[in-house]
């Protein structure tokens, strides 16, 4: 392509980049005013930071109506699939924003920085879920951790917060080496980065499949380091409980339904035979990689939920827990097809609504009793009934019984992993043996909260829960309960999005 | 004939053959004639001040840290500027949006005061000395030097 | 010429030697500059096999590895800072004050 050709494309892909590129004005702006915004404490940045993503989110929808593009040369796809993505990033953002304002934990420091990292890091998130070509890939989870690690700290007077920030940086410093070095050998097979090419050039010939399977091995280190699958998700405890507790809340959604975006559009441009309409994606013929990511999401859902047990700490054992979802959205990739593909991203926004729904409560319980750990939890059903019964609708989603919106995601992803074909029946029950597993460890909460005494020492006074709180829990729960009635609009969303740009 | 890497093999051959010759030739001709003074550390010919083991002023970290992030960024304008004339203006002004973007940086740790190089009249605190050490060098060289 | 498959196990040793040092090594700086020793390795392989297949975008990537990786040694060295601060500790395994 001759060199003025490439610069023109780049021109024109600007339109297409608006979300991201007012973000990046957001970001410069943001930076900005908080050395002119002299005050501490001062509200603005978050009004700056709620505006701004209010704008970003009409410049997304808009992008419905530009249609599926690559731009800048094939580096990033604009797509419904990537779209769907960053309207569940946005939405994250925006929720954490309202979280932030209302955690006692942050107040009494400087929050300009913190804002403006969390819009860096929507950024970082955007670009994952768009990212064609290898080097964007990289350079969005790197933004991606970066962030975070800073983010993790932000509490820096607390030795637990910078403890887990460090134990994050490494791992995830580490785990990016593994990747990278995955990359690497991917490109000496193929002698391209981007991954339309990738998939070609691997369907077109025979590759040397121990070399590919070690570099696709490698670079799940990264991917799966995002979405805290087994073998790498060591930080995520850690780091779950050492951040400030909205942090925690973002992390577990955000990058992981990011990795969870990469991915879906790395296994299925990359490594299948996706001829852009097919209901069916041919994984490639002399490598088994369903059974390959079957084992990784048997092992993650297992390890999550029987640790996920012993813990005394509830932002630990959400902690675990989330660990155990990645890997029942995992059963959705597992299966290769379009099928899978809906099922997942269906599962990712009921996952959004309950997990945040079940953070956000802990962060309430945390400011007003200033403890996480589910014995002090005793008794909270009769001195705060709203944010207990809260509690109840979420962690009956995140266990999956009707009539919440965790039971149809289960049932989604379960429905699309037993039409796969048999050879998936071991997953599907193992994954409903886990969720028994799940429905034991979240009912220890429940029982803490409606059936055990108060403890002695403690006043049994009702606690005064603001106005705010109940809008902000009743933002969330709602949707949990009412999208376990009816789930047209999600389904018919989701199923929407299950396009990505067939090929440049 | 030596191929390209022979010569380099000849090369790692030499260089290992000639630094054990050399150790071993001044084993074999040097005079033994050791005293403390010789381990202590050595400071242009004044006597040992304290501990070389002393904190270093925490800017100097913060400094560095800023620096490596700047320093390496500049890595971008090398192959720009490398094909700077095919590109034109597009590229030009991307690479001062870019610029630009890295400026916002500086000058938000420039406002925000991490730039400032503060000398406090910093008396380093007893403990960090630790005195038996430099008592007994400050003996044992003038009782050399006696 | 050198064959390319000699860079690649150059490469390959320094990587594997970088993943010992990270798994092994119990000192922070150690660990940081051991990870460094890994992405230097993947540098090595990306120029050889962008030298190999005559393109360019392998060499692009090592630039943006060196940058993305100054970034994060920059934030993993603040963050020992600040946790030397508090501590004089550099050694992870005194880093227990989670999961207790």
């Amino acid at each position: 392509m001759a060199l003025s050709d490439i610069i023109r494309d780049n021109i024109n892909s600007l339109n297409y980049f608006l979300p991201e590129l007012l973000l990046t004005g957001l970001v410069l702006l943001m930076i900005i005013a908080d050395l002119l915004l002299k005050k501490e404490r001062s509200p603005w940045m978050s009004i700056i930071a709620l505006i701004g993503s209010g704008v970003v989110l009409f410049a997304i929808i808009n992008q419905y109506e530009l249609g599926s593009r690559s731009i800048f040369n094939n580096m990033l796809a604009v797509d419904e699939f990537s779209i769907f993505f960053k309207l569940l990033f946005l939405a994250t953002t925006i929720l954490v924003i309202f979280l932030s304002i209302a955690s006692v934990e942050l107040s009494g420091r400087s929050v300009g920085e913190y804002f403006t990292l969390l819009m860096i890091l929507t950024l970082g998130l955007f670009l994952m879920a768009s990212a064609t070509h290898m080097i964007t890939i990289f350079i969005a989870i790197e933004l991606v951790s970066i962030i975070s690690f800073a983010l993790v700290t932000y509490l820096k007077t607390r030795r637990r917060s910078s403890e887990a920030g460090l134990k994050y940086a490494i791992y995830g410093a580490f785990s990016s080496g593994l990747m990278l070095y995955g990359i690497s050998i991917l490109y000496g097979l193929t002698g391209t980065l981007n991954i339309y090419e990738i998939g070609e050039v691997l369907a077109g010939r025979d590759t040397n499949s121990l070399a590919l399977l070690i570099s696709v091995l490698l670079i799940m280190a990264g991917f799966g380091y995002k979405i805290a699958s087994v073998p790498f998700h060591f930080w995520s405890p850690d780091v779950y409980e050492g951040a400030p507790t909205p942090i925690t809340a973002f992390l577990s959604i955000g990058p992981k339904a990011a990795g969870f975006a990469v991915i879906i559009r790395f296994f299925n441009v990359a490594l299948s035979n996706y001829d852009g309409v097919a209901e069916q994606w041919l994984a490639l013929s002399n490598i088994n990689w369903p059974q390959i990511i079957a084992v990784i999401a048997a092992a993650t859902m297992t390890l999550g939920n029987l640790v996920a047990i012993a813990q005394d700490n509830v932002k630990r054992l959400l902690a675990y827990s989330s660990i155990a979802h990645a890997g029942y959205a995992l059963l959705g990739v597992v299966v290769l097809s379009s099928q899978g593909v809906y099922a997942t991203l269906f599962y990712l926004v009921v996952y959004y609504f309950m997990n945040l729904g079940a953070f956000f409560v802990v962060i309430i319980f945390q400011d007003i009793i200033g403890s996480e750990k589910i014995d002090d939890f005793k008794g909270l059903a009769s001195r705060a009934p709203i944010p207990a019964i809260a509690m109840g609708v979420f962690l009956f989603s995140l266990t999956g019984l009707p009539p919440t919106a965790g039971f149809i995601g289960k049932f989604y992803l379960f429905a699309a992993l037993i039409k796969a074909g048999p050879e998936f029946y071991w997953l599907a029950i193992v994954g409903l043996l886990n969720s028994v597993v799940a429905l034991y460890y979240y009912a220890r909460i429940l029982k803490a909260m409606f059936f055990d005494k108060i403890s002695e020492g403690v006043s049994p006074e009702p606690l005064k829960i603001s106005p705010y709180y109940v809008t902000l829990l009743a933002v969330l729960g709602i949707p949990t309960i009412l999208v376990g009635l009816y789930w047209a609009p999600l389904a018919n969303l989701a199923s929407h999005s299950v396009h990505f740009l067939p090929t440049f | 004939m030596l191929s390209n890497f022979g010569s380099i093999l000849f090369f790692l051959i030499f260089g290992a053959v000639f630094v054990c010759v050399n150790i071993l030739l001044s084993r074999l001709l040097q005079t033994r004639n050791p005293y403390p003074v010789k381990l202590s550390v050595y400071e242009c010919g004044e006597l040992p001040e304290g501990n070389s083991w002393i904190q270093f002023n925490i800017r100097f970290y913060v400094i560095a840290l800023i620096f490596l992030i700047f320093e390496v960024e500049i890595v971008f304008l090398f192959p720009w500027a490398v094909v700077f004339k095919d590109l034109g203006m597009f590229a030009f002004v991307e690479m001062l949006i870019f610029v630009g973007i890295l400026l916002v940086g500086l000058a938000y740790v420039w406002a925000k005061g991490d730039l400032e190089w503060d000398k406090p009249e910093q008396v380093p605190s007893p403990e960090l000395y630790r005195t038996d050490n430099v008592n007994s060098a400050v003996k044992i060289t003038e009782s050399v030097a006696s | 010429m050198i064959p390319a498959s000699y860079y690649l196990y150059l490469s390959a040793i320094l990587f594997v030697l970088g993943i010992i040092g990270v798994l092994v090594r119990r000192n922070l700086i150690l660990i940081l500059i051991s990870i460094e020793l890994m992405l230097n390795a993947v540098n090595l392989t990306f120029v050889t096999f962008s030298n190999y297949w005559g393109v360019y975008d392998g060499q692009v990537f090592v630039l943006f590895i060196m940058v993305a990786a100054s970034a994060q040694v920059g934030v993993g060295l603040a963050l020992v800072k600040t946790i030397f601060k508090k501590k004089a500790i550099v050694d992870v395994d005194k880093f227990n004050l989670l999961g207790q």
